[in-house]
């Protein structure tokens, strides 16, 4: 029974490629969005100072 | 929330990684080739999931115009067809050293291949519509018709004579996994899932900020 590690580093390989890929994507996607002049982001209470 | 499930995701991975290199054993017949069904099982389910809110999303949107399900449908969309793309790189990888070959005109093969180019269409239709509502209207269609596919994938291998094996999971008959096997299987497709509600999440959001 060949070991067949090159097939299955090949496909996790690739596989966390497109995920890291994707998520890279996404992150740059929301920065650019976000830098917008006048763009609205919602969900964030803004933090306390002390008085 | 979204950090949450980012850091949730990360560690699921971590686990699934563990598992299915450290805990689980070398399968009898295949060897270690047969660990990449640690990727490619909880890929193709997730894509179900992704596809099946893509159906959610485009009937709750047809139902009432409200902007949110067309976000959630969009989105779904794009992370079913990269799972899919996972899912279908890997199959093929997995199937040269033990089918032999790289591709086949199988029957789960075909139609996950026809799955992908459906929901590629979609998100293609997408560009190609500038007017939000007419946009939204006409990917719900796609998205209400490319969701007959995902039973057609998943009982292909039951309705067609195929390479592909039957379904070890989701079938009537209980699981003939290893119990081993089998939990390294389940703790991949949870990091899995949260994985595609980590990449759901933000990608909700970035439609939303799209749409300001």
């Amino acid at each position: 029974m060949p070991a067949n590690w090159s097939y299955v580093i090949a496909a996790y390989g690739i596989a966390a490629a497109a995920l890291f890929g994707y998520w890279r994507h996404l992150a740059r996607r929301a920065r650019a969005l976000t830098a917008r002049p006048g763009a609205v982001v919602p969900h964030r209470t803004p933090r306390r100072t002390p008085s | 929330m979204t950090r949450v499930l980012g850091w949730l995701a990360a560690l699921g991975l971590l686990a699934g990684v563990a598992a299915g290199f450290g805990y689980a054993p070398e399968e009898a017949v295949q060897g270690n080739v047969q660990r990449i069904m640690y990727l490619h099982v909880p890929s193709v389910l997730t894509a179900y999931l992704a596809f099946g809110l893509v159906l959610v999303g485009s009937i709750g949107y047809l139902a009432t115009r409200r902007p949110l399900w067309d976000r959630l449908a969009s989105s779904a969309a794009e992370i079913g067809v990269l799972f899919t793309a996972i899912t279908i790189v890997s199959g093929s990888i997995w199937g040269k050293p033990t089918w032999g070959t790289w591709w086949t005109w199988d029957a789960r093969l075909t139609s996950t291949a026809v799955l992908l180019l459906v929901y590629v269409g979609y998100l293609m239709l997408r560009g190609l519509v500038d007017e939000p509502e007419a946009r939204g209207r006409y990917a719900a269609v796609v998205g209400i018709l490319g969701a007959v596919n995902i039973p057609i994938v998943h009982f292909s291998v039951k309705w067609w004579r195929a390479l592909h094996q039957p379904s070890t999971i989701l079938g009537p008959e209980p699981s003939p996994l290893d119990p081993a096997i089998g939990l390294a299987l389940f703790v991949n497709w949870i990091a899995f899932t949260l994985l595609f509600a980590y990449f759901l999440s933000r990608r909700i959001e970035i439609a939303r900020l799209e749409e300001t």
